[in-house]
């Protein structure tokens, strides 16, 4: 696939109306959910171990992975079931944006918000890092949350309308969030989850708040391949998307 | 030489099995209107999707600016203009920021937004969302969007389709001025009477076959075998006359007597014709 010119004024200019549809109230509710769960979270685990353990790192892991799910799959997925529901996606397409400019400019400002969200959460659950975490921390976050952002436009391409992108995308944000969750009770569900990005992350947030690397190699490669093939899979759907159908 | 800003010849395109265009030829040069005109499901906005990168023909071969439709790429999309019954307008943002957003995508300045509102009508509504809009401002905006970056060549899907008759004639309107500036339109219509108005060539399209291809008055002279003329006197009698040498000194008795209120040739109609070379209603 020859790799098309991106034209930084149009970038700004679809990350802009992006970033803006990431405040409307269909959007919002779900980084305040992310946060408010991360709350929760943090506040049950305090009263159950009654502080006996430090559950923070575990209620910070699953505050991300809701975010990641919330807003890195379901926003981006409703946003782009969103354009082509009002048929503003193919008012793009054909008023000379590509498809490598517009996927910039629907990722970049759900990574934004998503990362955001993350240090929120990091604090909200008490997380205590030093500088030497905090960097790991965001590396990793910022790389699940680009990956969960392009898996939710792949499922925003197959999805007709806004009401069944929340359909499509249900099912596999379970999966996806539970697999990491559970991973402890199965050996089979803890060899699937060091494959997705969400075990990856899971892992990753208690290897660090165990002062540990955050991920080994394996990972790293677990992670670029799942972004890589993300991208691939999404452009070769937006490229069709526009021819014979 | 008239420049071709689109040339279409022997287009065919077939779904499944069936063609829903066979062996189209057509051209459009430069501040001309070229209508495409037949009923739904003639293959009038096939045309448009294959003219504009968004199908691929099955044979023959299409043109525009002199860029073949099966290689055009978003770079053409700087150079043409579309509206079609599913363009799109972001409905939470204002009428002036969908005119933005799409003004920052085409490098058009931002000062040429307003000149652009006022032209068309919505001036008064630009902070107004555009799901507030009724659907005749909704197409307004979307025909300003499409001309925002002055194309070369405006392709437009049924554009007043739906439209109240007022709003309809002020497109018709802005269509014209757009024409004489310089613009090339390529219309699809199942509206004669539109394309009457506005066309320079129409091309009569049923089932994917162009029937009839010309200007609407020679396409109506062509079809015009019996000629007659319709007569209102001053005293209120209508009379239709044939062409021949009694109807002539009876219209030039009633002439001299100054009789005559009003006198009309009949040639056929671009819908007659249709029907006459179809057997089908445009409608």
């Amino acid at each position: 696939m020859k790799m098309k010119p991106v034209h930084l004024r149009k970038l700004a200019a679809i990350m802009e109306v992006k970033g803006k549809a990431l405040f409307s109230k269909n959007f919002i509710i779900m980084p305040i959910f992310s946060l408010g769960f991360t709350f929760l979270m943090k506040t049950i685990y305090g009263a159950v171990t009654k502080g006996a353990f430090d559950m923070s790192a575990y209620a910070l892991a699953l505050g991300v992975l809701m975010n990641l799910m919330m807003v890195g799959v379901y926003c981006t997925a409703a946003a782009l079931a969103e354009e082509k529901e009002k048929n503003t996606l193919r008012t793009l397409m054909t008023s000379s944006v590509n498809g490598l400019e517009f996927f910039l400019g629907s990722l970049i400002p759900v990574v934004l918000m998503s990362t955001v969200v993350n240090v929120l959460c990091a604090f909200i659950a008490g997380f205590d890092m030093g500088l030497s975490q905090w960097i790991p921390y965001l590396a990793i976050t910022v790389a699940c949350s680009a990956i969960s952002a392009v898996i939710g436009m792949i499922f925003g391409i197959f999805a007709k309308t806004q009401m069944s992108a929340g359909t499509i995308t249900t099912p596999a944000l379970l999966i996806l969030m539970m697999i990491p969750m559970f991973s402890g009770f199965s050996g089979t569900l803890e060899k699937i989850s060091g494959l997705l990005f969400t075990g990856i992350i899971f892992n990753a947030i208690a290897n660090i708040g165990n002062a540990l690397p955050a991920a080994d190699l394996k990972g790293i490669l677990v992670l670029a391949a799942e972004f890589l093939v993300s991208v691939a899979v999404f452009l070769a759907l937006y490229r069709k998307n526009g021819f014979e159908r | 030489m008239n420049q071709h800003y689109i040339s279409i010849r022997h287009l065919s395109k077939k779904f499944s099995k069936d063609f829903v265009l066979k062996d189209v030829n057509a051209e459009l040069g430069k501040g001309e209107i070229l209508g495409f005109l037949g009923p739904s499901g003639a293959g009038k906005t096939t045309t448009i999707k294959i003219l504009t990168g968004q199908l691929r023909p099955t044979s023959g071969e299409a043109e525009v600016l002199g860029i073949p439709c099966d290689h055009i790429d978003e770079r053409i999309y700087e150079q043409i203009g579309i509206v079609t019954d599913v363009s799109g307008v972001y409905e939470r943002m204002s009428v002036y920021d969908n005119l933005k957003y799409f003004a920052r995508l085409l490098n058009v300045p931002l000062r040429e937004i307003d000149p652009l509102l006022k032209r068309i009508g919505l001036y008064e509504h630009r902070k107004k969302p555009a799901s507030k809009l009724s659907k005749g401002q909704t197409q307004r905006l979307i025909l300003a969007r499409a001309i925002l970056h002055r194309p070369k060549v405006l392709f437009l899907d049924e554009p007043t389709s739906g439209l109240d008759p007022s709003t309809a004639l002020e497109v018709h309107k802005l269509l014209m001025e757009l024409r004489d500036e310089g613009m090339s339109i390529f219309l699809t219509t199942h509206n004669m009477e539109e394309a009457t108005k506005l066309c320079d060539h129409v091309a009569l399209l049923n089932e994917g076959v162009i029937v009839e291809y010309g200007s609407p008055e020679e396409i109506c002279l062509k079809y015009n075998r019996n000629k007659k003329y319709r007569v209102q006197l001053t005293d209120g009698t209508r009379h239709l006359l044939e062409q021949n040498s009694q109807a002539a000194e009876k219209i030039a008795s009633w002439m001299a007597s100054g009789r005559i209120e009003t006198l009309h040739s009949c040639e056929p109609t671009l819908e007659t014709v249709f029907l006459e070379v179809t057997g089908r209603e445009l409608q």
